[in-house]
């Protein structure tokens, strides 16, 4: 929708001024290629700074998405690189909302977080850090493919 | 990604520069796992790593579990602070030999 336009999602989708939509939304459509994940690293992060988040919360969220990403990569796409990943990253008013859609094999939820976190089995840790950093994490199959979305809070210091 | 391996004594010192994702983190393990037989120690330089996914976590584990196999040192040091957000958030570093320096990492015995 044009930044120009009333929203009557404002409520829940940036900044509104007038009821018009002031926020910040990156999209992308990507082959399931690990060699494209460096460029949505390149640009999660700046949207993570500009929306709020220190540094270091800034490396999280990208490493977050990174790990969602490469989920999607190897376990629905099975490391066929000619998959499609839709991923969308909006600020909302109270922070960030992560949406990536894929057409590949759904997740197997048995396996999501089945690992014992801080042991010293090699897999299995991606969905625990991206666990550990958003505050909501949901896996949904729709007509549309397989739909993950994580969403993280900027907390105001007072 | 950029690794290179030169000889301290009987040790072999691994630098690992740029992002180690899904990626190159076959070259990655595979380096690692080539190196460490040849060696009684293996430290790895994590100072110049710019990103680092679970994928290169789980290859530092399962280094990890193959030098105590071969009876062989595997130790860290030169920690980014790319690398300490993903320990820190996988809760793994306890399980490793973490140093600051490379003369450090060296002269542990």
């Amino acid at each position: 929708m044009p930044d120009n336009q009333p929203d009557n999602h404002a409520d829940n989708r940036g900044e509104t001024i007038g009821g018009v939509r002031r926020c910040l939304q990156m999209k992308f459509a990507m082959p399931s290629d690990p060699r494209y994940l460096a460029v949505v690293r390149g640009a999660i992060g700046p949207l993570a700074a500009t929306i709020g988040w220190d540094e270091s919360e800034c490396r999280a969220i990208t490493l977050a998405l990174d790990e969602a990403l490469a989920n999607v990569i190897r376990h629905s796409y099975h490391n066929c690189a000619d998959g499609l990943i839709e991923l969308e990253c909006c600020e909302s008013a109270d922070g960030l909302e992560i949406t990536l859609l894929d057409k590949g094999d759904a997740p197997d939820r048995s396996k999501i977080c089945a690992r014992e976190i801080g042991c010293d089995q090699p897999g299995g840790l991606g969905t625990h850090i991206i666990k550990s950093v958003m505050d909501s994490v949901s896996y949904e199959e729709s007509p549309e493919g397989n739909r993950f979305v994580a969403r993280k809070l900027l907390r105001k210091t007072p | 990604m950029k690794i290179s391996i030169r000889d301290v004594g009987d040790a072999k010192v691994v630098e690992v520069e740029g992002d180690v994702d899904l990626g190159t983190s076959p070259v990655f393990r595979r380096t690692l796992f080539e190196t460490l037989p040849r060696a009684a120690k293996l430290a790895l330089n994590l100072a110049a790593i710019r990103y680092i996914d679970s994928s290169g976590i789980a290859t530092l584990i399962e280094v990890l579990k193959d030098s105590q196999r071969l009876k062989k040192q595997f130790v860290l040091f030169g920690l980014s602070p790319a690398v300490e957000e993903v320990f820190r958030l996988t809760h793994v570093i306890r399980i490793f030999q973490v140093f600051q320096t490379e003369q450090e990492a060296l002269e542990t015995a």
